[in-house]
């Protein structure tokens, strides 16, 4: 089932005092299942936090249908299941951590146990155990981001959003993101979340969703969207006495060390079985795959020379 | 529902009270309820009217701009922070932020309210002035901080921060100049001019129906039914004004 | 769609519900006037006096008093309103004028208002005597301060001395002048207001008022030397039991120094057997 469904949606905003339209999102169906982790990658501007606002109902889309749990997203009853970290959190800053999260508890309704309960467990869980009787204006960049993440979990949300939750972190903070996001699946929920830090979705991603320029360019499993083929392997050896070898090219050259690239699995084959007639060893053998990084620049490249912007005349025609 | 009005509120509330405008807003109605003391050294006679005249006067000016500042920071900074992102994506009607928000600003008032007319009793009460019908003139005035609060949440929904003060206190003013309109709707040789000051007139709250501090420091009789009829005047009025926002809350788009 | 009617529904009874209030608020209204207007409750009763305003104004006490000029015009424009005089030497002695004493209208339309409407002349007085204090180099308020004693309150003297007071500015209206000269005449001085208007006949440049001073001295010519003749010619007849038989009688026995002439330069005519003595031209202003 589709915890979350977007059907052919469009989007454009007007700027104050202009009559020109631009078009953030243009007929964008996205469908999020159950128990999965979503990776929700793109450029700045492309559009990502406008589908998330509208998965939310903070916006409304021009067309196109939201739906979560495959009810009308408008239904403010389907926020209980919901939990959602927004970027760059602007949080009271009057409040310390626990009262921010009592605060959020409270609002859905729940009583004085099972809050202080819930607030020390996730304080305990975004690493601010210690920190939660401090006022948020103290808090460091990160620590705001984690609050903020605690905030997002403060009801146990079946579909959990996240916009930009590894931005502002430093590496041992992504890798604490991470792991409660690896979390929330083994405990069966679903996790819905932007970024532009690309390496943390190829290993924590089920799916992955491209968003360029308002349209998603690919969908499915890191495997389904880079892995399809193996274009070259690099081949690292040492001890190559003389140049010759039966195919391949030679891409650098350090002491008696080289680094071969072929470009078919039958070049690779025959240049293994000649390697011992060289005197040379081999150090290793990569497969070129072409990662996230290199779909992402290239769709985004693809994408550049189009102009984001259309006027009122055009719109009518779409 | 309630729930989570009453929680909305009570964050505004705390907010509200960890603000620093508040002091400073409640330091300056102080010094100047105080300052009538030194001012009615001037005069002979009236001395009592002075004193009377001024503290209502604190009370009204340090009230509206408490409840245009305040109301209009904590409703805007709200949205223009974001922080209502967070909020919204919770199970909470829009209408229920908007109703919490101006509930935790009419406690805010109250507390104000509640603190200046404390200080200024106690002066009146030191000097043996004190009037129980004072009371009642204070009343008044926090019925008009409460309209005057629904009208700075309304335009927080409607426009920018600095654009909802402006209007906000334009209409403090224009509230409290309505007769004029009245007038001129009589001396206006057109037809149309005449409806439209009517229309005017009748639309545009009518802060008056709160002012009866003349009254009161003079020691008329207050007509029957007078207080009465400003309640119900500030519950109506207000239930037209936070229904419109909440009108205007329920589709804006939080960009 | 069903949830798009929802919301199309929904947004219906909000505008309802609005428009609703709005009606409430307007009835509400309504019975709140109706209240003030039986009630004896007095907007007025709130202005503060002057001296206060001005420390309040923030050194706009002069759009201040515009301001509350302005309002007390049509404020006292409105007949609805019946008690509207209760305070009036408040808002213009107390309120406006000392906002800014040297703005002359408020106290000269303020000083109308109590005449003619409240029909308080030394209301009126007081007000304008403050404005001749508050501005010794302008000559109206003495000028309307006289007018009125000569106009409604038919107090001639009185009104000679505001008009004295107003000759005393450099600069003022000829009219002033005139009008001094002629409460002489009103006061029953005709000598003196003959004396008035013969020194503005003499010294005025101006054709028009030339003309007008030689009608006020001719009238008062005839009356002073008709005045003087008949005085003469009754205490001839105390001191002789008989009318003279001619007015030269009158030189001779020591009663006139001179006779006077007309001021067609004629004798005036005169009847032995009555001893009336008359003039024998027509008054130009015939009082």
């Amino acid at each position: 089932m589709a915890v979350l469904d977007l059907l052919d949606i469009h989007k454009s905003y007007r700027s104050h005092l202009s009559i020109r339209k631009y078009w953030i999102l243009r007929g964008l169906s996205l469908s999020i299942r159950e128990g999965e982790i979503f990776g929700y990658i793109g450029t700045n501007g492309a559009g990502k936090t406008t589908t998330i606002k509208l998965a939310l109902g903070l916006i409304f889309p021009d067309q196109g249908s939201v739906r979560l749990f495959g009810e009308d997203s408008s239904k403010v009853e389907l926020r209980r299941r919901v939990g959602f970290l927004p970027e760059n959190p602007y949080l009271y800053d009057y409040l310390t951590g626990e009262e921010f999260l009592d605060f959020h508890a409270r609002l859905f309704g729940l009583d004085r146990a099972t809050r202080r309960k819930r607030v020390k467990d996730l304080l305990e869980r975004v690493g601010l155990g210690n920190r939660g009787d401090r006022q948020l204006r103290h808090y460091s960049k990160g620590m705001l981001q984690r609050i903020g993440l605690a905030q997002a979990l403060i009801n146990d949300p079946e579909l959990v959003v996240l916009d930009e939750p590894m931005s502002g972190l430093d590496p041992i903070g992504r890798r604490e993101v991470r792991d409660i996001i690896l979390d929330l699946k083994a405990r069966g929920r679903t996790v819905f979340f932007s970024t532009h830090i690309l390496s943390d979705t190829e290993t924590i991603c089920d799916r992955v969703g491209l968003l360029v320029k308002g349209a998603l360019k690919a969908v499915g499993t890191i495997d389904e969207l880079v892995s399809r083929d193996v274009p070259y392997w690099e081949v690292a050896l040492q001890g190559v006495v003389n140049g010759n070898l039966p195919c391949g090219r030679i891409v650098s050259r350090r002491e008696d060390r080289v680094l071969v690239r072929v470009d078919s699995q039958g070049d690779l084959h025959r240049l293994l079985s000649v390697l011992n007639g060289h005197g040379a060893r081999l150090v290793s053998v990569t497969p070129a795959r072409q990662s996230l990084e290199d779909l992402f620049i290239r769709e985004a490249r693809a994408a550049s020379p189009r102009p984001a912007r259309i006027d009122e005349g055009h719109v009518h025609q779409n | 529902m309630f729930i989570r009005i009453n929680a909305i509120a009570l964050n505004t509330f705390r907010e509200a009270i960890r603000h620093r405008i508040l002091y400073l807003l409640l330091v300056f109605a102080v010094a100047m309820i105080s300052f009538a003391q030194i001012l009615s050294l001037l005069t002979v006679g009236s001395e009592e009217k002075i004193i009377k005249d001024f503290g209502l006067a604190s009370i009204d000016v340090f009230g509206v701009l408490t409840a245009v500042f305040i109301g209009i920071g904590l409703v805007s900074r709200e949205i223009e922070r974001r922080t209502v992102y967070t909020l919204l994506a919770k199970p909470i009607h829009r209408f229920e932020f908007v109703l919490g928000k101006y509930t935790g600003l009419a406690l805010t008032l109250l507390v104000n309210t509640c603190v200046m007319t404390a200080w200024f009793f106690l002066i009146l009460l030191i000097k043996g002035m004190f009037d129980l019908r004072l009371v009642v003139a204070v009343l008044l005035l926090f019925f008009q901080f409460l309209l005057i609060t629904a009208l700075a949440v309304l335009f927080s929904c409607l426009s920018t921060p600095i654009l909802a003060s402006v209007m906000t206190l334009a209409l403090y003013v224009i509230g409290h100049l309505l007769w004029s309109l009245d007038l001129l709707a009589k001396r206006l040789p057109t037809e149309t001019g005449k409806v439209l000051c009517r229309v005017l007139y009748y639309l545009l709250p009518n802060l008056g129906n709160f002012d009866i501090k003349g009254e009161i420091v003079h020691g008329l009789a207050i007509a029957p039914g007078r207080i009465l009829w400003a309640t119900v005047y500030l519950l109506v009025y207000g239930c037209a004004i936070l229904w419109t926002a909440c009108a205007v809350f329920e589709r804006k788009e939080l960009q | 769609m069903a949830a798009s009617f929802v919301l199309r529904r929904r947004r219906q009874i909000m505008a309802l519900g609005v428009i609703a209030c709005l009606l409430g608020a307007i009835f509400v209204q309504g019975r709140i006037e109706g209240l003030k207007r039986g009630a004896a409750a007095h907007p007025l009763l709130y202005l503060p006096s002057g001296k206060y305003l001005k420390v309040m104004s923030l050194g706009f006490d002069g759009l201040l008093a515009d301001l509350l000029y302005l309002w007390s015009i049509q404020y006292y424009g409105n007949y609805d309103i019946k008690d509207r005089y209760t305070y009036l030497e408040r808002i213009y002695d107390q309120v406006i004028t000392e906002l800014d004493p040297h703005y002359l209208d408020p106290y000269l339309v303020g000083a109308l208002i109590m005449t003619a409407e409240a029909r308080n002349p030394e209301m009126a007085l007081r007000l304008l005597d403050k404005a001749v204090r508050a501005n010794p180099d302008q000559w109206l308020p003495a000028f309307e301060a006289g007018f009125l004693c000569y106009n409604d309150l038919h107090d001639y003297t009185r009104a000679a001395s505001y008009f004295e007071m107003a000759l005393r500015v450099p600069g003022v209206h000829p009219l002033v002048r005139r009008f001094y000269a002629e409460m002489y005449n009103r006061a029953g001085d005709k000598r003196t207001s003959l004396k008035e208007w013969l020194e503005i006949y003499q010294t005025s440049d101006d054709p028009y008022a030339h003309g007008i001073a030689w009608n006020h001295v001719h009238d008062l010519k005839v009356d002073v030397d008709l005045a003087d003749l008949t005085g003469a010619v009754g205490r001839f007849r105390d001191r002789e039991k008989r009318a003279p038989r001619r007015l030269q009688e009158l030189l001779t026995s020591g009663l006139l120094p001179a006779l006077p002439r007309d001021p067609e330069d004629r004798d005036y005519l005169y009847d032995s057997q009555t001893g009336v003595v008359r003039y024998g031209g027509g008054l130009v202003l015939g009082r």
